[in-house]
């Protein structure tokens, strides 16, 4: 099996333009669902009625269907809906020009969503109702308690978890193509699709793939190390680091 | 925009349903092979030896960091050539389901060997001593003191894992197999793209389904082994 | 000072409290003896609004609220003149032993953090755990945990302590260590109502016992009236099992 290195090494650089867009996919969706997702996962813990249903009915079918019946869904219902709702507006906008990276913001944010509420409701449910307890006789209002207290805690049982969401995010943006979105991907699948290279396109994505995630996770690793100091570190030796 | 046909959607049910053994063969292959892999994998790390551990770890690190789509297509474009430039062996024209399966085994592998070695690792150490103290093989203490608990502990894992094995193949149409997903893509051109949104939702139906079934089923099994624990404790 | 009336509490149609009333005067320490599932801390865990009793009333100086109606500016009023000490102490996980004291002051009661620090600074030194200052909570034994905990309520200077078992998950060579701390407070004027199984705490220090089963109030008085000249069977019932053994340690 001859490989065509030159291909190899011309078509990852080329493949590599396409990583912003693949980390910019990656971000709109934690940022958009984290907020959305903590609010989710509040709403389940304290059982607040209706909501909770509907929550709990959303995550199980985002947790019950691929990621790639998810994409073709919105994406054979989302152009004709934004186009109907952009006609009623009167904008000037031809959806069909619009970039199709929107698409997958929206696809992967709905998808994020559940995961990360999932995450959220349990790490919040590791942390002792002490803690709030005591927040709360010293006199701290929820919010207070939540975030100086809750949340800190929660955050550490969480990392874990949140980083894999964020591996498998990563992963799945590779179907991103199917939405004609430029990311690592669909720019190597072209590239091999003139000469017939495909294996080496593929390799390519591979190396990339296998370097963004290595980056995340060692950024991780860091953070994990720095929120989760004080379960193992005297103050002292916290200081130090 | 066409109207929604919901009426639609059972009609493909029917012509669905029929390719849902071809699903699930793929699954249950995958899970198969992909645990016997994942046994090779776990024991390697557990045993400590170093340059299998570290080949080990490698392999899992490279995994973990894999889209299933982009491995399918390594396998499906690679493999043919990999084996026909190195033993000789012509599998071109070979069962598309083959390369499907080898993949989801590769990858399963992966997952599966870090469940069971957590598990492994996470019973007691003395669990193992005392059944070699009043006895036991160490086959025998791995089998029939080791192995129960791990289980035991591992099952939640297990049934996450199962679940995305499940949906990450869906990809497997993107070959060209015609599984529940395959047909659906072919009901669809068949009727140019019409009802594409309804044969959709329907397989998003049957995923649903299945997904549910395998998280009651393992929530019902858990059930009763915690069952067991706490009558011990009592 | 701080007054309850009859205060009602269930847990699924299970009456904790069937109309309970004590009375804490200023300096007052108060210990609330009782069998276990008697409500104690059930009625102590009501004050702080930690649980919400069914009804009731409680006055604190001349503020009167009904418990069923309380608002929470209401509550938070309570809440900012009392303070909690829990048997499992609680403390915030993430915070070290100094910024677990500072931590009410800044961000409940805008308290400027100098000012802050100064005020925790003193408390742990109270408490004799100057030199931990800077631990985390998981590097300190549970005696030392706990006397955080008390240097966390007394730092916000309540008008009033409330101790929950503060002892009873402590092995037994470090309960001294809490007990101790707590004299201390007694004897500086601090208000406290302390629920507790130490028999020599309540003898010694208590200036009104409150015996409480069932959820009801059965007798109260002095410490010399309880011990001694205790009126009502359940009392003596109750003493009987628990003194022998007590006399003994000392």
């Amino acid at each position: 099996m001859d490989l065509n290195i030159r291909y190899m090494i011309d078509t990852f650089f080329l493949a590599l333009t396409g990583v912003p867009v693949t980390l910019s996919i990656t971000a709109v969706a934690l940022l958009v669902s984290a907020p959305i997702a903590f609010f989710m996962a509040i709403s389940r813990i304290y059982n607040i009625r209706i909501v909770k249903q509907v929550v709990s009915a959303y995550v199980s079918f985002i947790r019950g269907t691929p990621v790639v019946l998810q994409i073709l869904i919105i994406y054979s219902l989302l152009p004709s809906w934004l186009n109907a709702m952009i006609k009623s507006l009167s904008w000037d906008i031809n959806i069909f020009d619009m970039n199709p990276v929107i698409y997958a913001y929206i696809v992967f944010s709905l998808n994020t969503c559940a995961g990360l509420s999932e995450i959220f409701r349990s790490a919040l449910l590791t942390v002792n109702k002490g803690q709030l307890e005591a927040a709360l006789s010293i006199g701290m209002s929820a919010v207070q308690a939540y975030t100086r207290i809750i949340i800190p805690q929660a955050m550490v049982s969480a990392l874990p978890n949140i980083c894999n969401l964020t591996i498998n995010l990563i992963k799945g943006t590779s179907l991103a193509f199917m939405m004609t979105v430029k990311e690592v991907t669909s720019i190597a699948k072209i590239a091999a699709s003139y000469g017939y290279n495909y294996i080496e396109s593929y390799l390519d994505i591979l190396i990339i793939y296998i370097l963004l995630c290595s980056v995340i996770q060692a950024l991780f690793a860091l953070v994990e190390k720095r929120i989760g100091s004080y379960k193992t570190l005297t103050g002292s030796a916290a200081k130090a680091v | 925009m066409r109207p929604f046909r919901f009426l639609f959607i059972p009609e493909v049910l029917f012509d669905l349903l029929p390719f849902l053994p071809v699903t699930l063969m793929m699954f249950a292959g995958s899970v198969f092979f992909g645990s016997l892999l994942g046994f090779v994998l776990a024991r390697a790390k557990v045993r400590g030896r170093k340059v299998s551990g570290i080949l080990a770890d490698a392999y899992i690190a490279v995994m973990r960091c894999t889209p299933p789509i982009v491995l399918l297509f390594i396998v499906y474009y690679g493999l043919p050539e990999l084996l026909l430039s190195t033993i000789g062996l012509d599998i071109n024209a070979i069962e598309k389901g083959i390369f499907v399966l080898v993949t989801f085994t590769l990858l399963f592998g992966a997952v599966m060997s870090e469940i069971m070695r957590s598990a492994y690792e996470s019973i007691d150490k003395g669990q193992w001593e005392a059944a070699v103290s009043i006895g036991l093989s160490p086959f025998q203490a791995f089998y029939r003191i080791m192995l129960p608990q791990a289980t035991a502990v591992a099952l939640p894992n297990f049934s996450n894992v199962l679940i995305n094995l499940m949906k990450d193949g869906s990809l497997a149409f993107t070959i060209g197999l015609i599984d529940i997903m395959g047909k659906g893509n072919l009901i669809i051109s068949k009727n140019f793209g019409a009802y594409a949104l309804e044969t959709y939702m329907a397989l998003a139906l049957i995923y649903w389904t299945l997904t549910l079934i395998i998280e009651k089923s393992f929530g019902y099994i858990e059930k009763s082994l915690s069952r067991g624990k706490r009558s011990i404790a009592e | 000072m701080l007054e309850l009336k009859n205060i009602h509490k269930s847990f699924n149609n299970n009456e904790v409290l069937k109309g309970v009333s004590i009375r804490v005067k200023k300096g007052d320490v108060i210990v609330i003896l009782g069998p276990s599932g008697s409500g104690k801390t059930t009625l102590l865990r009501c004050i702080n609004f930690l649980e919400r009793a069914d009804k009731g009333e409680i006055f604190f100086d001349d503020l009167r609220v009904n418990i069923r109606t309380a608002s929470p500016a209401d509550i938070s009023r309570i809440r900012k003149r009392t303070a909690f000490v829990f048997q499992n102490y609680n403390l915030f996980n993430n915070k070290t032993a100094l910024e677990n004291v500072t931590e009410g002051l800044i961000t409940a009661r805008k308290v400027p953090k100098p000012e802050a620090i100064e005020i925790a600074k003193k408390a742990l030194s109270k408490v004799g755990l100057s030199d931990r200052e800077n631990y985390y909570p998981s590097k300190l034994s549970g005696g030392q945990q706990q006397r955080v905990a008390i240097a966390r309520a007394i730092a916000v200077n309540p008008d009033v302590i409330l101790f929950d078992e503060p002892t009873s998950a402590l092995d037994p060579e470090l309960t001294g260590e809490v007990l101790a701390v707590m004299k201390q407070l007694a004897r500086e004027g601090v208000t406290m109502v302390v629920v507790t199984h130490e028999m020599s705490f309540a003898r010694d220090v208590a200036n009104h016992i409150v015996f409480m089963d069932g959820g009801v109030v059965i007798e109260e008085g002095s410490p010399d009236e309880i011990f001694s000249r205790p009126r009502e069977d359940r009392t003596k019932q109750f003493l009987s099992r628990i003194l022998p053994v007590w006399d003994y340690v000392i």
